[in-house]
């Protein structure tokens, strides 16, 4: 899937310019209950996050280069793919982006970066990912806007939004429980059958040798 | 100049001081090294997390040494380390604000897919409470609520990575069944035909008529 070097440098004295800066914290605090993870590009070679997401789960993710060497943003392709191979979002040559999108199938969301290697960085290059799903996806602010809340009573909201999610988290690992110990009886009870089948094989497979060895040798008029 | 740096350092800081908790749940393909970094934005925060190594080649022996995990803080000093696992969830306490490491290390060289989930939970103190006037004790109350509600969260996301795992065992197991059993019952008819056919022939014409 992708190939990567051995990590050694820890991007530890950065110089980030107050803007970017600022922008990331825009980026961290618009949705407070967010992804954001820092990311090490190699300079060749792709590296990928995926994560498994059922069906009709909205997901919505930012994404922003910070550079380490000398304040340049060195500029990365994205390419976002669904399980079933479709491609929902390729932008090449940027900097910054944001892409979201509702899960049709369930399954493995792959989201690859690599660098457009048109630029002449030397270092590594450091991807900021904001990567949202489900509840943390949610919209609050126009949540807000629309009810009229503020303060306390959203926190609340969220807290409310919070327990419903765990909720439906739940009933979906009781499906899955559910799918997994059906598959697990099924190939108990095959097992079994295979077993004897194999033993009533040997038995039938046997028995038709020996029937056929002595035909055999009563036609050659040996017994 | 000095104005507008101003502004921009006053926008920074209420944007601080707006609550800002990370959630990070996503999977890495770890080849040889793996880290992943986050901002631990206040000093004494909490965090926590797990990881399951989803998508391990199924013929793993129990004397795999397994994956490491290595949590390296902004000083460099290893916080946290976890050798030889599969799967494990960790906690710890951040002394002081940063960039923090967090590396798996793969030691063989088949690649695995570890499912990771990090959680940074800040809670207001005291402290945060005299300096914020925006703040007051319920905000504390419904911060630590929340953090509760992040821990099921997580969890969940252990318990849902896990299911992951176990689902990819039983799918080979049956196709393991599936294909074995098959298999061996061709190799019983084939073995035994051509029992048959070494027989017949050692008690062939054009071989010595009672040599055997």
């Amino acid at each position: 899937m992708l190939a990567m070097k051995r990590d050694s440098n820890v991007p530890k004295a950065m110089t980030i310019s107050p803007s970017l800066f600022v922008m990331l914290l825009w980026a961290l605090s618009t949705a407070p209950v967010g992804d954001a993870i820092w990311l090490n590009l190699p300079k060749t070679g792709t590296k990928c996050v995926s994560e498994e997401i059922h069906s009709n789960v909205v997901v919505l993710a930012d994404y922003v280069v910070v550079s380490v060497d000398d304040g340049q943003t060195a500029p990365v392709a994205v390419k976002v793919t669904s399980p079933y191979g479709n491609d929902l979002h390729h932008r090449e040559n940027v900097t910054y982006g944001r892409f979201a999108f509702t899960t049709e199938e369930a399954g493995n969301y792959l989201a690859c970066f690599w660098s457009d290697n048109h630029s002449s960085a030397t270092g590594e290059i450091v991807v900021n990912i904001d990567w949202k799903t489900g509840i943390a996806a949610k919209d609050w602010e126009s949540v807000a806007r629309k009810e009229k809340l503020e303060g306390v009573e959203l926190e609340l909201r969220k807290l409310e939004g919070a327990v419903e999610a765990i909720h439906e988290n739940l009933l979906y690992l009781k499906s899955r429980e559910v799918e997994m110990r059906s598959m697990s009886e099924t190939t108990n009870a095959r097992v079994a059958w295979f077993s004897i089948m194999s033993l009533g094989t040997c038995i039938v497979v046997s028995g038709l040798q020996v029937w056929y060895l002595k035909r055999f040798f009563q036609k050659k008029k040996l017994i | 100049m000095e104005q507008r740096r101003g502004e921009m350092w006053a926008l920074m800081c209420f944007l601080l001081l707006n609550w800002v908790s990370n959630v990070s749940s996503l999977s890495v393909t770890v080849t040889d090294v793996e880290c992943v970094y986050e901002y631990v934005l206040y000093e004494g925060d909490t965090v926590s997390g797990n990881f399951v190594v989803v998508d391990h080649d199924i013929f793993w022996s129990s004397d795999h040494p397994g994956i490491d995990f290595i949590v390296t803080s902004p000083g460099g000093n290893i916080i946290h380390s976890l050798k030889g696992t599969a799967g494990d969830k960790f906690e710890f306490s951040a002394q002081r604000s940063g960039m923090y490491k967090f590396c798996f290390h793969n030691a063989y060289t088949t690649p695995e897919t570890v499912a990771f989930h990090i959680h940074i939970g800040h809670i207001p103190s005291e402290q945060d409470l005299a300096k914020d006037e925006h703040l007051n004790p319920i905000n504390v109350k419904i911060a630590k609520l929340r953090e509760a509600l992040e821990s099921v969260t997580a969890e969940q996301k252990y318990l849902k990575a896990r299911d992951t795992l176990h689902r990819h065992t039983n799918e080979s197991t049956r196709k393991s069944v599936i294909g074995y059993t098959v298999g061996e019952y061709i190799l019983l008819v084939a073995a035994s035909v051509l029992q048959v056919f070494y027989i017949r022939r050692l008690f062939s014409k054009s071989v010595a008529y009672n040599r055997v």
